[in-house]
C-alpha cells in the first residue's frame, strides 16, 4: 500500500496500480481465508454467533474486521479504475492507505488478544 | 492510457518527479515489511513454546503487539513525520481508548472475577436440596 503512496508521489501511475492491485489481492486472500475458518468453525463445530459469549465476541470482533477489509479492498480497486478516468491526487491515494493501515493495525491487536494469547 | 506526469492533479500537494525529505523511502518500507514478518513469527511460534515457559507468552506477546503497532503507526502511516498536532491527537486518543479499555474490564469485575462466561461475579451456591451427609430431604439432622 505505502509502495503506491510513494509510486503516485513519483509521478509513476503504472507501478501505483501495480502495488494497490497487489494490495487489493492480499485483502481478498485474507477475506477468502475469513470465509473458509468462519465456514469451518459454523458448519464442522457447530459454532454460532450466539452460542456462547466466547463465540459471540470472536464473530463480531473478526466478522467486523472483515467487512473494514471488504470495505477498503473496495477502496483499492476504486481507485485504480478511477486512475484510469480522471487525475490522480496523491492524497487520495494516501489517505486511502491511512485506512488501509488502521484496519491493519486493529488485525495487530486482535490477531494476539484473539488467535495468540492462550 | 497514458501514465504521463502530467494526469496527476497539479493541485495536489505532492507533485511528481518532486524530491520529498519527509517520508520513508521503498528501501525502508521493505525493511519494515521484513521486520514485521520477523515479529509475527516469533508471536506466531510461541503456540510451540514448551509448557513451562508458557507463563512468558503473554507478556512477550503483549510486548511484540505493542513493538507491531507502532511500527505500522510510525512507517506505514507515517505518524513519525506527521506534525506535532496531528501526533498530540493520536497520543490523546489512544490514552483515551486504553482508559475506556480499563474502564469496561473492571466493570466486567475482570481484574477479580473467576472468570464466569457472563463477565459477572459468580451466583451464589444455592443451598443444596438434601442434606449431602444423611442424603435425606431437607436439611441435616441437628442431634
Amino acid at each position: 500500500m505505502v509502495l503506491s503512496v510513494n509510486a503516485i508521489i513519483r509521478g509513476d501511475l503504472k507501478r501505483m496500480r501495480l502495488w494497490l492491485i497487489g494490495t487489493a489481492v492480499l485483502g481478498g486472500l485474507f477475506l477468502g481465508g475469513q470465509v473458509y475458518e468462519f465456514t469451518i468453525f459454523v458448519v464442522n463445530d457447530g459454532l454460532g454467533f450466539t452460542t456462547n459469549v466466547a463465540s459471540s465476541a470472536f464473530f463480531a470482533l473478526t466478522g467486523l474486521h472483515g467487512v473494514h477489509v471488504l470495505v477498503g479492498v473496495i477502496m483499492l480497486l476504486s481507485v485504480v479504475a478511477l486512475s484510469f478516468r480522471r487525475k490522480m491526487h496523491a492524497e487520495a491515494v494516501e489517505v486511502v492507505g491511512l485506512y488501509w493501515h488502521f484496519v491493519d493495525i486493529v488485525w495487530v491487536l486482535i490477531f494476539t488478544v484473539v488467535y495468540l494469547i492462550p | 492510457v497514458s501514465t504521463d506526469v502530467a494526469e496527476v492533479d497539479d493541485h495536489s500537494p505532492v507533485h511528481p518527479g518532486e524530491h520529498h525529505d519527509h517520508g520513508p523511502t521503498d528501501r525502508q518500507y521493505f525493511n519494515i515489511f521484513f521486520i514485521l514478518v520477523v515479529l509475527t513469527a516469533l508471536e506466531v511460534s510461541t503456540e510451540w513454546w514448551p509448557e513451562d515457559s508458557r507463563n512468558i507468552a503473554v507478556p512477550v506477546l503483549l510486548i511484540l503487539m505493542v513493538i507491531k503497532f507502532f511500527l505500522v503507526a510510525l512507517w506505514f502511516m507515517h505518524l513519525k513525520w506527521d506534525p506535532a498536532l496531528l501526533k498530540r491527537t493520536f497520543y490523546s486518543g489512544m490514552v483515551v481508548a486504553i482508559l475506556v479499555y480499563a474502564i469496561a474490564l473492571s466493570a466486567m469485575n475482570f481484574w477479580t472475577d473467576s472468570g464466569t462466561t457472563n463477565f459477572n461475579d459468580p451466583p451464589p451456591v444455592p443451598p443444596a436440596p438434601f442434606c449431602t451427609t444423611s442424603q435425606e430431604p431437607g436439611p441435616c439432622p441437628t442431634d
